[in-house]
């Protein structure tokens, strides 16, 4: 609560200094989707190939989700 | 109630232990008790807001000394003594006492998927909500010695409302069984720096969900 980027820091995850952080602090029954920011150069991308590069910490919002850049190794 | 339960904006809890390709449950008895607890409930002896009351009774060393799923045990045991499903004996011997009475209907695999069902805190009640979007709103400053879901970090803080999300249940008099009270709920704005002072980027907030009954007009 009181200090979100530190945490996302301790997951691995730096922020800029103007990115605007909100915090959700979901007090009732409500709960939130964490819908990961689609990475520059994906626009291409099939369904499929944009799920395959999904992981468990973008969809709880403490990773941003990687592109592999072309002539990278996977 | 103001409990040690209610962590927000705590200092020295240590870092994040984060752990790489988590499981879901760390042992076969935290599933277990996972799924007990979501079958005694099916016998309605509490409800959800209750449970979590439960788990803030714990002694505040106690609450800190146990896990997650340890806490969970504690707080089942007393509800299942308190609801009269069982004696604590009976519990910590794993057999029945001689002549108790077995509750009923008996959750069975055919039935096991109906009374696994969530019941939604969402009310169809038709109701004018107190605020509007864009209303500038001031958490009031309660302190209750009962079950609440405002927290301490934002009590007698301002904030605007940002959405409404309809009519819910009310859990401070709900965890008590003192009526459901259906109110307006809302997520509401409050900018870092009014919680957590300068220290806060101007530009970061926090989104929390409020009750009615927890916001004045600022």
């Amino acid at each position: 609560m009181i200090d979100p980027r530190g945490v996302l820091r301790e997951f691995g995850l730096a922020l800029a200094d103007d990115v605007e952080v909100r915090v959700w602090d979901s007090t009732a029954e409500l709960r939130y989707l964490v819908l990961p920011e689609r990475p520059a150069g994906s626009e291409q991308l099939s369904e499929e190939a944009l799920a395959a590069l999904i992981t468990r910490d973008a969809m709880i919002g403490v990773a941003k989700v990687a592109f592999p850049q072309k002539g990278a190794r996977l | 109630m103001n409990g040690v339960h209610d962590l927000g904006g705590e200092h020295g809890m240590g870092p994040i232990q984060y752990e790489k390709d988590e499981p879901v449950f760390h042992a076969a008895w935290e599933g277990r008790i996972y799924a007990m607890n979501r079958v005694m409930g099916a016998w309605r002896k509490w409800n959800l807001d209750a449970s979590r009351h439960q788990i803030e009774l714990l002694p505040p060393a106690d609450y800190f000394r146990m896990t997650y799923y340890e806490r969970w045990v504690e707080s089942l045991t007393q509800r299942i003594v308190k609801g009269g499903l069982a004696t604590r004996a009976e519990i910590e011997s794993g057999n029945a006492a001689p002549g108790s009475p077995k509750a009923t209907p008996p959750v069975t695999t055919a039935n096991v998927a109906t009374a696994l069902i969530r019941v939604s805190a969402r009310r169809p009640v038709a109701m004018s909500p107190r605020f509007q979007v864009g209303q500038h709103v001031r958490a009031r400053n309660i302190n209750p010695i009962g079950h609440t879901r405002l927290p301490r970090y934002a009590r007698a803080k301002s904030g605007t409302i940002d959405r409404d999300h309809g009519v819910f249940l009310f859990p401070d008099t709900n965890a008590h069984y003192l009526g459901e009270k259906p109110q307006h709920v809302y997520s509401v704005r409050f900018s870092a720096r009014e919680l957590w002072g300068d220290q806060a980027k101007p530009q970061d907030a926090v989104y929390i969900d409020m009750w009615d009954d927890y916001l004045e007009p600022a």
